[in-house]
């Protein structure tokens, strides 16, 4: 079983891609593509203005260069915007009409979208390259009032709670990605929970880039209001190619009185090769508001895969009372590199925070966690704790902690750890003297340094995160 | 400023005999300047201190010519009484004096450089500033095997009449082998509105010590910089301690080079902060060989809208293995307006190391305050006692029994 | 079983074994008896495969080179330590790890392995065998463990994993009496007729409620005497000096 699992690896296992044909906006960056995408889209003109706002915006912004890892200039001209599956033009109706290689893909990947073979207790809407392709268990949803579709197709259908929320997180000028993003978003999902109602099962989106040159820009907006209860999943792969690709999502989650969201990801995009050749450019903006008092919204990421992974997770806890949670596991291995960790920005009184993160990093990998810590001057009795474990293999790569820390408010407490080490030898040693080889022993010691964080996972994605965590590591062991 | 900054620049170089040489170092000092000005929070290292505009604010507009051959008075200066010690007095970025009256005079030399254009100096523009409007500098260089019987005190001081000013002072110390030297550095002002910029190079050779206590705990309006940048050998020492407490604003920045086994680093500090003073210690330890330590903790406690920064930066470079790397950063804010801001930061490239940094900040403990007046203190007593105690933890890193005494009692502080 | 012979070992050029000979058969229970630093511990380390020694010689178990292999097939082939300091591996829960280790074996020896059901059935029989409080199987691996659980955990771990030699380093010390009878009556329920073992302490406390077939004597790193039971008894009353 687990040879398998390392076979799988060694060819990362979702590197297959799938030959259909796609039906494209011309190359390039510019009006007449947004244009191409929001009429395509049989978009509400506000929604065009706004789309070419963020893109005006976007021209004198400038790309950040702060992070760590650097990566080669990215011609912005040379990308496609918009790819979606040729039978998609008119979007089918049902599952039925499905182009068949499509479901076929989504078999491969272990997400089955037929009716019949529904992933149990998740409901899912899977993302092919620019657009929603499907999205499971709606009926049972709908009874309860629960919204859960496409953007595209919320726009269409509930256009005044998207009007509503949409940028309120990640305002249309934030930064540019973001602001990229906002001009050319493709598709993604949207959630609504009405007030009081606990959704019953987990939400789940799955992303997967197929076509080659294409950028990923997809857009979520989650709304919980008064009262309810979400949680929501998120995975993500792509086929292995030469050249690296974009990946540049931003999502936006809004807690109103007493509600509370659970968001999850799991990202195993293509890293690149061995030598650090193609892999993703995970470039992310997720971004949690907890509006309302009470409310929570807590993130869970495990991050694996990508060439490059940029993403800050964060949380604005404006409500007076709500809570805060960031729980990481980041993983490099090889030549990947990442730059991640959290913004908890206290603005309301009694809110309390918690960061738990674990970096580890073999081969030829860097390993950056960055994150701020910032309580105003009104966020009276509020306290964050931050723990960042980071674990090294081997000295050919690196380790880095960078935490921002502010506290305006003498009522207000922040406390903060962190530690870097190495599997010591005496626990190999140990593992080893009870059968288990190496590679078992590290598996198992890095899964129990992981554990705090893999615990926050629902149940389905943290067997398949753990697996995750002991295969991305595989050849790491000298 | 530009125009300022020209003719100051000329107008100190008219003034003394420059060699080409000594002139060429400060000319492509002085361009660099002009082209970076002073630090602000676009820099990664100045985020939570704009000194641009803290000089803006402050002072205004500065002057940056110094009359370097003009005699300042001396005999009112203050000096310790608690201890015997040699002593170097400077005013306005001027060594007025230096008197080594308690150690053979044969294991001390007192060079005045130039400008030496090998010395790493794009570390910042503040250097660049330093290096073209101080005076010749001086080194001084401990022989080998030699300890000097007495701490050395540097005075800095200010004019009466300074005012709205920038001053600058670099001195290099050299350490042969086994040598060890105690050194305070006093902050004493006699006049507000003014920039201090100070530079120190220590070259520590093998098994030597450096002890390095800064005290600025008299009360003024000025800004102030100091950077020590620290390069040690094989088993060698450096311990520094900050009292960053009475200036308007002071930044203490520590770059320390690790470059030989078993060297080690401690940097301990406390910020006593009030009314709206703004301090920050940056530290950059490099773990450059195998088998080096550094010790790192910063205490804070901060009344009205003061605000402390503690940036501690350890670095492990991938030939570092058995690194012993620790920071630690406490604050207590008394006040609602008070600011404590941390960036520790862990850049490490080698695996087989212990390195953590924790960072804390928070209110006074009400519980223990509670207890205490339970026993018959009043608010103020147990307020006081409690700080003591908080502090008492780094006083105790001093290793210097006669200086850790000396800064007790600066602070008020009884076991 | 065992047979050890020549066997010498150094650690960055600290001679700590010289010429040690031991031949251990089916069966048969070795104390081996020593002062600290007579290199007891490094004579276990070696046996488990721990690196960093420096050693020549020659280790038959059941004729076969031990040298040629890595710690964990010596595990595969039924060789377990009971280690005097037990790791503790936070975050990996006790259950989860004995499961993974069993398994491993069993996996190596082309055995079935246990699903969980199977494994929660022998572990709670185990346990309660031992005396072993169920709810730490329950908790992350020696972590927050008392001294004296932690080498019970052992000797569970032991009588799960069924080996043909076990070795018991320092297992007793740090042990009150009520745990020393417990870790006892483990071995002793282990001893087989194909069951060997090897106990290294210090002191000869242990050896009055596990009967050893032979006792050595070791001193700077070399056995100097052997003998049977009775030599245990003798060695409490002269000491380590006047043994000779």
């Amino acid at each position: 079983m687990r040879d398998k699992q390392i076979e799988d690896l060694k060819d990362y296992k979702y590197g297959f891609s799938t030959d259909i044909e796609s039906f494209k906006a011309p190359k390039g960056l510019n009006e007449e593509v947004i244009k191409f995408i929001s009429n395509i889209k049989k978009e509400p003109k506000w929604l065009l203005d706004w789309r070419l706002k963020a893109f005006e915006r976007l021209k004198v912004l400038k790309e950040p260069d702060w992070q760590k890892p650097k990566y080669p200039k990215i011609d912005y001209q040379d990308l496609y915007y918009y790819s979606a599956p040729k039978s998609f033009k008119d979007k089918p109706k049902s599952l039925d009409e499905l182009d068949p290689k499509l479901l076929e893909t989504y078999q491969k990947l272990g997400i089955p979208l037929n009716e019949q073979k529904r992933l149990n207790g998740i409901a899912v809407d899977a993302v092919f390259d620019s657009v929603s392709v499907a999205t499971t268990f709606k009926e049972t949803l709908t009874k309860q009032g629960i919204i859960f579709c496409s953007i595209s197709e919320a726009v269409q259908k509930h256009p005044e709670l998207v009007k509503k929320y949409l940028g309120t997180v990640i305002p249309l000028t934030d930064h540019f990605f973001a602001t990229l993003n906002s001009a050319v978003f493709t598709d993604g999902s949207f959630v609504y929970i009405p007030p009081g109602v606990r959704c019953p099962m987990e939400l789940s989106t799955y992303f997967r880039i197929n076509a080659s040159d294409t950028g990923q820009f997809e857009r979520t907006l989650i709304i919980a209001d008064k009262g309810s209860y979400v949680s929501y999943l998120e995975g993500c792969t792509a086929p292995m190619r030469d050249e690296n690709q974009l990946h540049a999502a931003n999502v936006e989650l809004i807690a109103l009185d007493d509600a509370e969201i659970k968001y999850s990801t799991v990202q195993n995009w293509y890293p690149g090769d061995k030598d650090g050749k193609g892999g993703i450019y995970n470039f992310v903006t997720k971004r949690g508001l907890c509006k309302g008092k009470n409310s929570k919204i807590s993130w869970t990421q495990v991050e694996t895969g990508s060439a490059i992974t940029w993403k800050y997770p964060s949380c604005i806890l404006k409500g007076d009372n709500s809570i805060g949670e960031f729980y990481s596991i980041a993983i490099t291995n090889n030549h990947q590199k990442a730059d991640t960790g959290t913004k908890m920005i206290h603005l309301g009184k009694n809110t309390k925070s918690k960061i738990i993160s674990k970096g580890i990093s073999a081969g030829f990998s860097d390993m950056t966690y960055r994150g701020l810590v910032d309580i105003s001057p009104k966020a009276t009795n509020s306290n964050n704790f931050t723990q960042c474990d980071s674990l090294l293999m081997g000295n050919k790569c690196g380790a880095h902690t960078v935490p921002y820390i502010k506290n305006k408010n003498s009522d207000s407490n922040i406390a903060h750890e962190a530690t870097t080490s190495k599997i010591s030898e005496e626990q190999l040693h140990y593992c080893q003297q009870r059968g288990l080889n190496p590679e078992e022993a590290v598996g198992l010691i890095v899964n129990g340094f992981c554990k705090e964080v893999l615990q926050q996972l629902p149940m389905e994605f943290a067997v398949e995160a753990q697996k995750l965590v002991g295969i991305s590591l595989e050849g790491s062991v000298g | 400023m530009e125009e300022q900054l020209k003719i100051d620049f000329e107008k100190n170089l008219k003034d003394f005999s420059y060699s080409d040489q000594e002139k060429k170092f400060k000319e492509t000092n002085f361009k660099e300047f002009l082209k970076q000005g002073f630090p602000n929070r676009k820099l990664e290292n100045w985020k939570f201190s704009d000194l641009n505009q803290i000089i803006q604010s402050n002072i205004g507009e500065l002057t940056f010519y110094n009359d370097y051959k003009k005699e300042n008075q001396i005999d009112k200066i203050e000096l310790i009484s608690e201890l015997e010690h040699n002593k170097i007095i400077i005013v306005d970025g001027k060594i007025e004096k230096i008197d080594f009256k308690f150690e053979d005079q044969d294991k001390i030399e007192v060079l005045v450089e130039q400008g030496e254009e090998n010395i790493r100096e794009n570390i910042n523009s503040l250097i660049n500033l330093n290096n073209a409007f101080s005076n010749k500098f001086c080194k001084i260089i401990i022989k080998k095997n030699y300890s000097l019987k007495k701490p050395l005190v540097i005075y800095h001081s200010t004019n009466k009449n300074t005012q709205f000013k920038n001053t600058n002072l670099r001195i290099d110390f050299k350490l042969n082998e086994n040598a060890c030297l105690r050194l305070i550095d006093i902050f004493k002002d006699n006049s507000e509105k003014n920039f201090l910029n100070i530079y120190y190079n220590f070259e520590i050779d093998k098994s030597s010590i450096l002890k390095n206590y800064k005290i600025d705990k008299s009360i003024n309006n000025n800004v102030k910089y100091s950077y020590n940048n620290v390069k040690q050998q094989v088993n060698s020492i450096s311990e520094t301690f900050i009292l960053s407490s009475g200036s308007k604003f002071f930044k203490n920045e520590i770059n320390c080079d690790l470059l030989g086994q078993h060297s080690s680093a401690f940097v301990n500090g406390i910020f006593d902060l009030d009314d709206e003073n703004h301090h920050e210690i940056k530290s950059n330890i490099n773990h450059l060989v195998e088998n080096t330590k550094s010790y790192q903790l910063v205490k804070s406690v901060l009344e009205k809208k003061s605000k402390a920064v503690y940036q501690g930066k350890i670095f492990v470079s991938s030939e570092a293995q058995k690194t012993d790397g620790y920071q630690l950063s406490n604050a207590i804010l008394l006040s609602e307006n008070s600011e404590f801001n941390a960036k520790p930061e862990l850049e490490i490239y080698a695996d087989d190391v212990k390195c953590s940094h924790g960072s804390s900040s928070g209110s006074l403990d009400e519980n223990s305050i509670f207890y205490l007046m339970s026993r018959g203190l009043n608010y103020k007593e147990a307020k006081k006692l409690l700080i003591n105690g908080f502090l008492l933890d780094v006083i105790e890193k001093i290793t210097d029994e006669e200086i850790k005494n000396l800064i007790k009692n600066l602070l008020g502080v009884k076991e | 079983m065992l047979k050890i012979s020549n066997l010498s070992a150094k650690i960055e050029n600290k001679s700590i074994l010289q010429d040690f000979k031991l031949e251990i058969n089916p069966g048969e229970v070795h104390a081996i008896m020593g002062p600290n630093g007579s290199g007891k511990s490094t004579l276990s380390n070696i046996l488990s495969g721990k690196k960093g020694y420096d050693v020549k010689g020659e280790v038959l178990f059941e004729n076969i080179d031990l040298f040629s292999l890595e710690t964990e097939e010596r595990a595969h082939k039924g060789i377990f330590l009971a280690f005097q300091y037990p790791l503790e591996i936070p975050g990996v829960n006790t259950n989860v790890f004995l499961k993974t280790s069993l398994n491993a074996i069993k996996k190596a020896r082309g055995e079935k392995e246990l699903d969980a059901i199977q494994f929660l059935k022998l572990v709670k029989e185990k346990a309660k065998e031992l005396k072993f409080d169920e709810e730490k199987l329950g908790r992350q691996l020696n972590v927050g463990f008392s001294g004296g659980e932690k080498k019970k955990n052992e000797i569970l771990q032991m009588s799960i994993l069924n080996p043909k030699l076990s070795i018991l380093d320092e297992t007793d010390s740090g042990l009150d009496i009520d745990a020393l009878k417990t870790v006892a009556d483990g071995v002793n329920a282990l001893r087989k007729k194909n069951n060997s073992f090897l106990i290294i302490t210090h002191y000869q406390r242990l050896l009055e409620y596990i009967k050893p077939d032979f006792v050595h004597v070791l001193m700077n790193g070399k056995i100097i005497k052997s003998g049977g039971p009775e030599l245990a008894l003798e060695l409490e009353k002269k000491g380590y000096e006047n043994i000779n």
